[in-house]
């Protein structure tokens, strides 16, 4: 495993090392603090009329109003912004040749992938971390259920996972960024737009399958604090696959 | 320590390697000459584990390099041309980074060990991308040697290098070469391989075209690189009226001529009325090495 932790450690080390990760960073930061700006203003309008119905202040409740908008909204921003994090993680080492190293080094396609996979994830935890001050800031004004923060957290967590897994299998399809990037964004749309598409369909087995394999549904359940194991089985299965295609892939490159 | 047997590589309908069986011992030192596209980098990659082959078998220490790579690799050092840097990465975690990868279990004194073998010392705590080509090099061999492994395959380490540097690599792989490593060392600079190596293999085309290229060397006169001051006055003629002349070539401005017997005496005698500038009677690998691929590609 100490192979696969240190290809992890310099994945998430390049992206410091380069204006890529950070650029993601502010621009999630923006977006995100924009975002929850928005919200909290609504929130705080909303709940100074409230104030004035004697009745109404008890529907008044920050984690529907400010919390799970501001996870879905980061749903998106993710969706939009992982294939960019994901781009450089084999492409890139095609390309520049230090592929090779990892080639001819004792470790299997799959440590390649892994470590790769997990590479991203810790940068994936500097994006988690980077909404730590949101939380605090909604903390001190007022209620936050525990466990639908929680949920939240493991959700856009699994969601990370997965969409950074895809963006890893299309890396490794190619040595070119810009098309690892074009191939990642065109995969996370579709599995955004099959929520619309299932959304216009009839009751029946069809719509229930584009359903599942839509992210909407489950972002939007789990974004409720609710842990289904389907909507777990959904984000690892995705996380299974792709791993496995890149790991399959790897070992085409290395045996082509 | 290497055995090839009937190497085969298809890209298509290219044929990159077509047959290719040789062995070689613990502890030689083994040359690797052809032209570009000839097939030797696709060869040694195929023996580092980094390609597959189409047909054919690589062994490296007994274990078939498709069969058992990760045993192979633990016991192989490969530098490709292009050395496999990261280049935001700092010299010292680079080779740190490979001595993992490479399941080494003292990481940071192996890595210690390898910069001072290759001279990275003084810049170890460079980034890889601020280095010049030479330093790269040397860094693509330290990833290399960094398990100190007992098979080496470099793969033109002197590549797109200044004459200083070159000296200076090739400094080291002599130095790596000592004991009984085992090294094959690819190169276009036939100085480098007549200084290193013990034996040397050519190819072209993809074919085998020798195992050992010393052996093809014609006995001492029967090939003689000869130059004259005044070679219109005749030269030619007088050097195809020799006794046991076979044929005449041009290289530059001398003459090489070929015989049946030994002719040193004869066309030295036959030069000196011509104004003898240089003589050589014996024939070098770079006339070996044209011959072989010339017939080989004819």
């Amino acid at each position: 495993m100490s192979a696969v932790f240190a290809i992890a450690r310099r994945e998430t080390a390049a992206y410091f090392a380069s204006p890529i990760g950070w650029i993601v960073l502010l621009v999630f930061q923006l977006m995100t603090g924009w975002m929850f700006l928005s919200g909290l203003i609504w929130y705080a309008d909303a709940s100074a009329q409230m104030m004035m119905n004697p009745y109404g202040g008890d529907s008044m409740d920050a984690n529907s109003m400010v919390l799970q908008p501001l996870f879905g909204n980061m749903a998106v921003i993710v969706l939009l912004f992982s294939p960019a994090v994901t781009m450089r993680l084999l492409a890139e080492d095609t390309r520049m040749k230090s592929f090779e190293l990892l080639l001819t080094s004792p470790i299997s396609s799959f440590q390649i992938a892994l470590g790769k996979l997990l590479g991203a994830l810790g940068f994936g935890v500097a994006l988690v971390l980077s909404t730590a001050h949101f939380v605090l800031i909604l903390r001190w004004l007022g209620d936050i259920d525990t466990g639908i923060l929680m949920t939240n957290y493991l959700n856009f967590s699994l969601m990370l996972g997965m969409l950074f897994a895809i963006g890893l299998f299309c890396s490794a399809l190619t040595e070119n960024q810009v098309v690892a990037l074009a191939l990642a964004f065109s995969a996370n749309l579709l599995l955004f737009i099959f929520g619309w598409a299932a959304a216009g369909m009839e009751a029946g087995t069809a719509k229930e399958v584009i359903e599942y394999i839509s992210m909407v549904s489950h972002v939007e359940q789990m974004g409720k604090g609710l842990i289904h194991i389907k909507d777990l089985a959904y984000y690892l299965t995705f996380i299974g696959f792709a791993l496995f295609a890149t790991t399959q892939r790897v070992e085409a490159m290395r045996w082509r | 320590m290497i055995e090839v047997n009937g190497l085969t590589k298809v890209y298509g309908e290219n044929m990159a390697l077509n047959g290719v069986s040789f062995s070689v011992a613990k502890g030689e030192v083994i040359g690797f000459l052809g032209p570009n596209g000839a097939g030797k980098s696709t060869t040694m990659r195929i023996i580092a584990g980094s390609l597959g082959a189409s047909a054919g078998s690589a062994k490296v220490g007994g274990f078939d390099v498709a069969e058992h790579p990760k045993k192979v690799q633990a016991i192989l050092g490969y530098a490709p041309e292009t050395p496999p840097v990261y280049g935001n990465m700092r010299v010292r975690d680079y080779i740190e980074f490979a001595a993992t990868l490479k399941g080494v279990a003292q990481v940071s004194d192996a890595a210690l060990r390898a910069m001072k073998m290759v001279g990275l010392e003084d810049v170890q705590s460079r980034i890889i991308e601020n280095l010049s080509k030479g330093y790269r090099q040397r860094v693509g061999l330290a990833q290399a040697l960094v398990h100190d492994p007992q098979v080496l395959i470099l793969d033109e380490p002197t590549s797109g290098l200044d004459p200083a540097q070159r000296v200076e690599i090739r400094h080291l792989i002599q130095t790596l070469a000592e004991g009984d490593r085992t090294v094959v060392l690819s190169t276009h600079v036939l100085g480098e391989i007549e200084a290193l190596c013990n034996r040397v293999m050519i190819i072209n085309g993809g074919v085998l075209v020798t195992t050992d290229a010393q052996t093809q060397i014609a006995a001492p006169g029967r090939v003689v690189h000869v130059e004259v001051a005044r070679p219109e006055d005749g030269f030619e003629a007088t050097l195809r009226s020799l006794d046991g002349f076979r044929d005449l070539g041009r290289k530059g401005d001398a003459y090489v001529v070929r015989g049946e017997r030994d002719l040193r005496e004869d066309v030295a005698r036959a030069a000196l009325s011509y104004g003898l500038l240089e003589l050589s009677g014996r024939e070098r690998l770079e006339d070996i090495y044209l011959r072989l691929t010339a017939r080989s590609s004819s």
